[in-house]
């Protein structure tokens, strides 16, 4: 009992350090995350984040928003260096499911969150809003979450009116002179359309994030279509497109009314669907007009 | 007609079938238009042309001569290699072409994109030059010699390729268009890659042509050909310059096209021509027809595929099954790769052995204390001990694994008497990587156990067929390397095409590929080196056959070596170590086919020795590329099986160049 008594001062004061470290870390809860769609999500939920894999890169293709300079390269998105982020000590780590192999390891140092999406036969709009309330959940952020929603809506509303009828689209970003991927069922720009009822044209089947691989000449069948390139377009590519008789064969080149859009993330979340709407809606404006 | 008459037409009825084959799969492929329809759009003048008549005149007709002449370049380019190198196993891309074009490719259009405006065939075309000319490089002194040079484009090829997997690893972005060059597509949308192929195959073709008489001399051995006249340096240089020429061009229009250079003109000594001249014109013919057949037969797949096929990896994986069945029938008497580096002379083995231990165990320490982060570089210290829950299991399974692939690469060099062998050759690491990529792309998020087991399954089933395929000959060893290179054909198909796909899973397939130890768990690293231990132990006891099977089969069967038996223990052991090490590290560190070079050119000579000296440069090898791997591009992690096949592959070639 005595020696209770004589450890009670520093019980307390220990419990009081505990108590107060507790609350200044819950003050400032710090998150990290290995996929750049849960990246784009939480900095516009404007959840803080400590650590973010292939910052770069990220600032190279997925463009905006913006990493803050706080948030430290946590390295590959396949392997993220785990003595770094043991070091940083976030309250918890964000994956999607691709990354889950990972998990056993990134729990040691924090508890693991995996939220899908892209996943195979399911309604992608619906999966970016499941997608938005469950981090809005996870950080605490469940009105930001809920306003980004709405925000988003409010958005594609105001664009809808605003389209006039257009032949159905057909999207594609060049992989090299020969191949491209055109986007259907499963991607974020199809989800897109359908939000804004414009048609796509691409209705072949498609992997589950999105996309079908094919050679120019596919693009062929589709005579009616109106052609939108996703940039960027791969160096070179234009000059050979010049010199492609087939490429030159397809009636939106020949009628010069071929749509280019700036380069956009084509498998994020609700703010890339934000950006592609707008810029969509405006090229597609800025054709009309002519 | 008598048999030996029938025989003599065999080629030709070979090829005369194909082409029908090719023909008729050609017509269904044009459905709804005809065939006359069809030809009368070769030429066309009027535009705009109905889209179903542009895709024929712009798309099916480009295509198929494109693969006509391109599948008859890669059969020449293979008849050439094979010829020169005295070795069935060559074919075109054995002199690093290929891998030196698209790394070529990948450079430029990281950093310096400007030259891709001159046309991206020039930038592959330099790249495969440049490759190519330092193989020569390194086997000049030794006047080209066929082991040299074989050597030689391993080990560049290995390089190249190395280089161009970090490049990917870390711009996976930025080069996908690449994976799908890297998989070999031939879809066409108009002439101009066919206007610049044809003129460059036209003058490779007639250069092969004056060739052909000299290269007949090489059928013969050294001496006698010297003994001739032949200046050997001359035409080995001419003949294989002007391979890699013919497969340079090739690669550089329609990417990497797997399986045709080596199938065909095996397909044509098979079918029974025997003359060089007879199997360059049949090899020719049987590429082309090849080629188009399977390109053929790959465009009547509806649009059921969220992906194209690309034709290069379907030609792979076809081909996998037919040269399975071909080595089975092929027989393999001729003249044969068997020595391989002239040895070191061996003279302070213990002191060398101590060396390479000291070395070692300075990795270790290095390794385990010294380290970066986000403030910079620092000690491991009492403070910071918690970091080394990190740096332990990695550490340890990187020496494992090491020690694993030097040992089996060691026992299959000695029992197939063959400097390519490797572990990654004999396939065992190709078909577990084949089922683990199965299982990254079946399941929705698959477990680490769900991983081991599939990748366990694989190296497994590629031993089933193995011993299956090889078990009547007795193992002789050129076939088991065949039925090797089949399989991992098979494995590259498979890569290049989920690769090429796009899917943003093939992160996730290029990092396990890559050879990282970033995966091991505590349990896996202690059973790792355990399973090394005891491989040490095991593979010791077999020192008296690892003796005497480099001496051939007749020998070592006049001595009294059980050689069927004595190869299947080998093997068996082989594949358990390579599977063991497989799945911890992946299949590309090649520290299988480099330890066992490095220690021989150490000195480790006798089997004994060999083995233990392998083990060690192995465990340095992967340790310190292990740490390496970890700090250069910090926090990017390069994987320590990449980093190993830099540092080892670099000691490789000087010591090379110096024979």
């Amino acid at each position: 009992m005595r020696t209770l008594l004589h450890h009670l001062p520093a019980l307390f004061t220990g419990w009081i350090l505990m108590l107060a470290s507790a609350l200044s870390s819950a003050a400032s809860p710090q998150w990290a995350t290995l996929d750049w769609t849960l990246v784009e999500t939480l900095i516009a939920l404007d959840a803080p984040l400590s650590g973010v894999a292939q910052i770069d890169a990220y600032h190279a293709w997925v463009d905006k928003p913006r990493i803050p300079d706080t948030a430290i390269d946590l390295g590959l998105r396949t392997q993220p260096n785990l003595e770094l982020l043991a070091d940083l000590a976030p309250d918890a780590i964000f994956i999607s499911p691709m990354f889950s192999h990972l998990t056993p390891r990134l729990s040691r140092i924090a508890p693991v969150e995996s939220l899908p999406l892209y996943q195979a036969d399911s309604d992608t709009w619906q999966e970016m809003q499941a997608l938005t309330r469950k981090l809005g959940e996870h950080v605490d952020r469940e009105k930001q979450a809920e306003s980004l929603i709405a925000e988003t809506m409010a958005l594609i509303n105001r664009l809808k009116a605003r389209v006039s009828p257009t032949a159905p689209l057909l999207m594609v970003q060049f992989m090299d002179e020969r191949h491209v991927r055109v986007f259907g069922e499963n991607g974020l720009y199809h989800a897109v359309l359908e939000q804004l009822g414009i048609a796509n044209a691409w209705q072949a089947p498609t992997n589950a994030w999105g996309f079908s691989l094919v050679g120019l000449e596919g693009l062929a069948a589709y005579p009616d279509a109106q052609l939108v390139v996703v940039e960027p377009l791969p160096v070179g590519v234009e000059a050979s497109l010049a010199e492609s008789g087939l490429w030159q064969q397809l009636p939106s080149v020949r009628e010069e009314r071929v749509i280019t859009l700036p380069p956009l993330w084509s498998f994020g979340a609700l703010p890339s669907a934000q950006r592609f709407a707008r810029t969509l809606v405006s090229a597609l404006e800025a054709q009309h007009d002519d | 007609m008598t048999t030996k008459e029938l025989k003599r037409y065999q080629p030709t009825v070979l090829t005369l079938l194909l082409a029908a084959l090719a023909a008729g799969l050609a017509v269904s492929a044009l459905l709804p238009v005809t065939l006359s329809e069809a030809i009368s759009l070769i030429w066309v003048l009027e535009t705009p042309l109905m889209p179903t008549f542009a895709v024929v005149h712009f798309s099916f007709w480009p295509r198929l001569a494109m693969a006509l002449l391109a599948g008859a370049g890669l059969g020449l380019a293979g008849v050439l290699m094979q010829q020169v190198l005295r070795n069935p196993l060559a074919s075109p891309t054995t002199l690093g072409v290929a891998s030196g074009a698209n790394l070529g490719l990948m450079a430029a259009t990281l950093f310096v994109p400007e030259l891709l405006f001159w046309g991206r065939e020039w930038v592959a075309l330099a790249g495969g030059a440049a490759a190519m000319g330092g193989v020569f490089l390194l086997a000049w002194r030794s006047d080209l010699a066929p082991a040299v040079v074989v050597l030689a484009g391993l080990v560049m090829n290995l390089y190249a390729g190395a280089l161009g997997m970090v490049l990917l690893l870390f711009h996976q972005e930025a080069l996908k268009g690449l994976l799908i060059w890297g998989a070999g597509s031939l879809s066409q949308n108009g002439w101009s890659d066919l206007e610049f192929l044809w003129p460059r195959l036209l003058f490779g073709a007639l250069a092969a042509a004056l060739l052909l008489r000299p290269l007949q001399l090489l059928t013969l051995d050294d001496a006698s050909a010297r003994s001739l006249g032949a200046s050997l340096k001359a035409l080995r240089f001419g003949g294989l310059g002007v391979a890699v020429f013919i497969t340079a061009c090739v690669v550089s229009v329609v990417g990497i096209i797997g399986f045709i250079g080596l199938a065909a003109p095996n397909l044509a000594r098979l079918a029974g021509a025997r003359r060089l001249g007879e199997r360059v014109m049949y090899s020719m013919l049987l590429g082309g027809l090849l080629l188009a057949s399977t390109d053929l037969a790959l465009q009547q797949i509806p649009g059921m595929l969220p992906t194209l096929i690309p034709t290069g990896a379907a030609t792979a994986a076809l081909g996998a099954p037919l040269l399975l069945w071909l080595i089975t029938r092929l027989s393999l008497t001729t003249p044969h790769v068997s020595r391989g580096l002239p040895p070191h002379v061996a003279s302070h083995l213990g002191r060398r052995s101590a060396v390479l231990m000291g070395l070692t165990l300075l990795s270790i320490v290095i390794a385990l204390l010294l380290g970066q982060r986000a403030s910079g570089w620092f000690w491991a210290g009492l403070e910071s001990i918690d970091v080394l829950q990190w740096r332990w299991p990695r550490l340890l399974a990187a020496a494992g694994s090491g020690v694993l692939l030097a040992l089996a690469g060691t026992l299959l060099q000695r029992v197939t008497a063959n400097p390519m062998a490797s572990p990654e050759v004999l396939g065992i690491s190709g078909g577990s990587a084949i089922a683990l990529i199965g299982a990254i792309y079946a399941l929705p998020s698959p477990s680490p156990a769900m991983l081991l087991g599939a990748g366990t399954l694989g190296a497994l089933v590629t031993l089933g067929i193995l011993i299956l395929f090889n078990y009547r000959s007795g193992f002789t060893p050129s076939r088991l390397l065949l039925t090797g290179v089949a399989i991992t054909a098979l494995f590259d198909a498979v890569r290049a095409f989920i690769l090429a796909g796009g899917d943003p899973r093939g992160q996730q397939v290029l990092a396990w590929l890559s050879g990282s130890t970033y995966y091991t768990t505590p349990a896996g690293a202690i059973g790792i080196a355990v399973i090394a231990a005891l491989g040490v132990a095991l593979t010791l006891l077999f020192s008296r056959w690892l003796a005497i099977l480099p001496l051939g089969g007749e020998a070592s069967t006049a001595i009294g070596l059980p050689l069927r038996h004595a190869r299947l223990s080998l093997l068996t052991l082989v594949a358990f170590l390579t599977a063991s090490a497989t799945l911890v590290v992946g299949p590309l560190s090649f520290v299988g086919l480099l330890a066992p070079h490095l220690a021989k050119m150490l000195g480790f000579q006798h089997a004994r020795a060999h083995l233990l000296g392998g083990a060690l440069v192995g465990a340095l090898i992967m340790t310190s590329a292990d740490w390496f791997g970890r700090q250069w591009l910090f926090p990017q992690e390069i994987p320590a099986g990449l980093v190993a096949s830099l540092i080892g592959g670099a000691y490789f070639m000087w010591r090379l160049a110096r024979i």
